[in-house]
């Protein structure tokens, strides 16, 4: 990245040579890496998309079969959409709670701030799936919520809402991804520049304008990020709709895990995995050319 | 294109000779057994563990669709613990390899009705799957929350209890009950059977909290009230009422489901011997009275029925002899159409 900068330098014959060497050893491992593990694992789904399911492992003749099939099959298309809104309202609560948290992380930590992101990163050190089962224990008929809403006498009957439902789901991958969201937006929130805050404040702003007319458009890219990296695998997760989610929160991740289990046809469930990939790369292109057209960058 | 699909072969031959390589470091001198969650008690195989102690290395599955799909795939455990009806679908993908029952000690003791089943002759004294275990599959309800209810099948449609109910989340248990409700047979359907049996699925799904095959959660909500009745195996009516939960396993007019596994040995398993061992510690009767006593299944064996009490038999609602039972529940056998089945089970699950 910085070799444009460094060759104005004159150097000599056999250290360029060298230095050629040198970057090539250092991208070797990430290039072999990403061609083994992505493009060929992606290479493979694409061209399984394309087989007939005849049981064998690289499936039988090509077809266009399975995509006519997603297409066709309107169960497929209600299916994306709820993982979509599922993942769109995971990714809406999940910023909207952390960016407050990476406020106070960036504005007001203070000497704790080191302490504070600590705390934010320590749930990460449990597997996902106690988390999920801690929410489990929280929301469950007999859980922890319904016996406050018992023993405070706010309902006379647990409720039954709570697990097993879309709910549920978005609750535990919001809390599961909190972290994802709250550091790219304290690292936003960390560059602002404090001399604009204080000439705002100079210039007499209160602070409601000097966060909406400096801080906020200045973080957020930070925000956009932290949206993506929430919302690209949300979509995908099947492992939490699984154990909290109920029959009417199966996502798309189900569908292509099941295909690829018992319902053995992973032609089919590379078909669809492909038609969710592209999916998401319409909205994110979507996204980033809003966000270049309209977006609040200063 | 022949060159892409060879290249893929090569591929994937190159990675299967990595894991060749890096797997036998650890699993070279241990026996590979891959079964249901909860069949992995070292209860069952104490003799084995005596004699080779650390012996065997165990990886679990809570479904054998699931277990067939990652064998398929290249997992190459020495033993596999499938039900009867998958053997004909293991044996047609090329996985199995024979057992000679000669070298199965306890094999005279194995209830005829499970040694004559026909998907498992091999010929020439050999079979492709040892009979171990057999159960029930059942209506399982809190006799307290449900009210007498008629027995049948109906009670996880009935439109009353709706939300409270959940089912097993596979192709030999929630579609074959479908089956019987909808009047078809399960075990071979025409298109028109198949578009039945959605029918009937579809009509459930609204009702139901969960499909699912993750027993102690079943347990779990039946126990705190969540869940009135659920689809369950024996083993969840012994563990509740041992916990004094009031709950009851239902005789459903249209009949029970009664299903049996049991070991098969993979193609290319590495430890024969020890394999043969292990089959071996686990059909002691012993063995068997653990499987019994602990989990409420029925012991293919007989050797091990003669070691449990009368009156703990008859608590547990098992006959002494398995041919009682199938006299009145419909026998888990091969499903012809477990494919379009399973795919349609999927679609319905997710709404359609």
């Amino acid at each position: 990245m910085s070799v444009s900068a460094e060759t104005d330098h004159p150097i000599p014959a056999a250290s360029a040579r060298q230095r050629r060497l040198f970057q090539f050893g250092m991208s070797a491992p990430g290039a072999l890496a990403t061609s083994i593990l992505v493009l060929f694992a992606l290479g493979i789904v694409l061209f399984l998309s394309f087989r007939t399911n005849d049981g064998s492992l690289l499936g039988g003749a090509f077809t266009l079969r399975n995509f006519l099939d997603t297409l066709s099959d309107p169960l497929y298309a209600t299916i994306i959409l709820r993982s979509l809104a599922i993942a769109g309202f995971v990714t809406f609560a999940t910023v909207v709670t952390a960016y407050p948290v990476a406020y106070y992380l960036a504005f007001h930590a203070g000497k704790h701030r080191g302490l504070l992101l600590f705390i934010v990163t320590l749930p990460f050190w449990t597997s996902y799936l106690l988390r999920v089962f801690a929410w489990k224990v929280v929301l469950a008929y007999n859980g922890v919520l319904n016996s406050v809403l018992l023993t405070t006498g706010l309902t006379s009957e647990p409720i039954l809402a709570f697990l097993n439902t879309p709910a549920a789901v978005v609750v535990t991958l919001a809390h599961a991804y909190a972290a994802f969201a709250i550091l790219p937006i304290y690292v936003a929130l960390e560059n602002v520049p404090r001399s604009l805050i204080e000439a705002a404040e100079d210039l007499g702003a209160r602070p409601v304008t000097i966060f909406r007319k400096i801080i906020l458009p200045i973080s957020m890219p930070g925000v956009m990020g932290a949206a993506l990296v929430v919302f690209v695998p949300t979509v995908g997760d099947y492992v939490t709709p699984a154990l909290v989610g109920g029959p009417s929160s199966t996502m798309i991740g189900s569908m292509i895990q099941a295909q690829f289990g018992k319902a053995n046809d992973w032609p089919f469930g590379a078909a669809l995995a492909v038609i969710v990939m592209l999916v998401i790369l319409a909205l994110v292109v979507g996204v980033r050319f809003a966000d270049k057209h309209i977006g609040s960058r200063t | 294109m022949l060159g892409l699909r060879s290249t893929l072969r090569k591929a994937a031959g190159l990675a299967s000779l990595v894991a060749a390589v890096a797997t036998p470091a650890f699993a070279a001198d241990k026996l590979t057994y891959f079964t249901w969650s909860g069949y992995e008690l070292p209860a069952f195989n104490k003799s084995f563990l005596k004699a080779h102690p650390d012996g065997v290395e165990t990886s679990v599955f809570s479904d054998d669709d699931e277990a067939f799909t990652k064998v398929k795939a290249g997992f190459h455990p020495d033993l596999a613990h499938p039900c009867y009806d998958k053997i004909a679908r293991w044996n047609k993908e090329g996985l199995l390899q024979p057992i000679d029952t000669k070298r199965i000690k306890n094999w005279d003791t194995i209830f005829p009705v499970f040694k004559d089943l026909p998907d498992i002759q091999a010929g020439d004294g050999k079979v492709w799957m040892v009979p171990w275990d057999w159960g029930n599959t059942s209506i399982l309800y809190r006799t307290d929350l449900v009210k007498d209810p008629e027995q049948s099948w109906g009670l996880l449609w009935d439109k009353k209890y709706a939300g409270r109910l959940a089912t097993i989340d596979a192709v030999h248990d929630t579609p074959v009950v479908a089956a019987l409700m909808a009047k078809v047979n399960p075990f071979d359907m025409s298109p028109a059977d198949l578009e039945k049996v959605a029918a009937v699925l579809r009509e459930q799904r609204p009702l139901l909290r969960a499909y699912t095959t993750d027993m102690t959660s079943v347990e779990q909500s039946l126990a705190s009230g969540e869940l009135v009745a659920a689809m369950t195996w024996n083993a969840s009516a012994t563990a509740l009422k041992k916990q004094g939960v009031k709950v009851e396993f239902m005789k459903p007019k249209e009949g029970m489901l009664t299903w049996a596994c049991g070991f098969v040995m993979l193609k290319d398993a590495k430890n024969i011997d020890l394999a043969y061992d292990f089959i071996n510690s686990r059909l002691e009767g012993e063995s068997g009275k653990e499987l019994i006593t602990q989990y409420g299944y029925g012991s293919a064996s007989k050797a091990a029925f003669d070691l449990v009490p009368k009156e703990e038999i008859d608590r547990l609602q098992l006959p002494a002899d398995p041919n009682v039972v199938l006299k009145s529940t419909v026998f888990t056998g091969p499903m012809k159409q477990n494919d379009e089945l399973a795919k349609m089970f999927e679609k319905i699950k997710a709404g359609g």
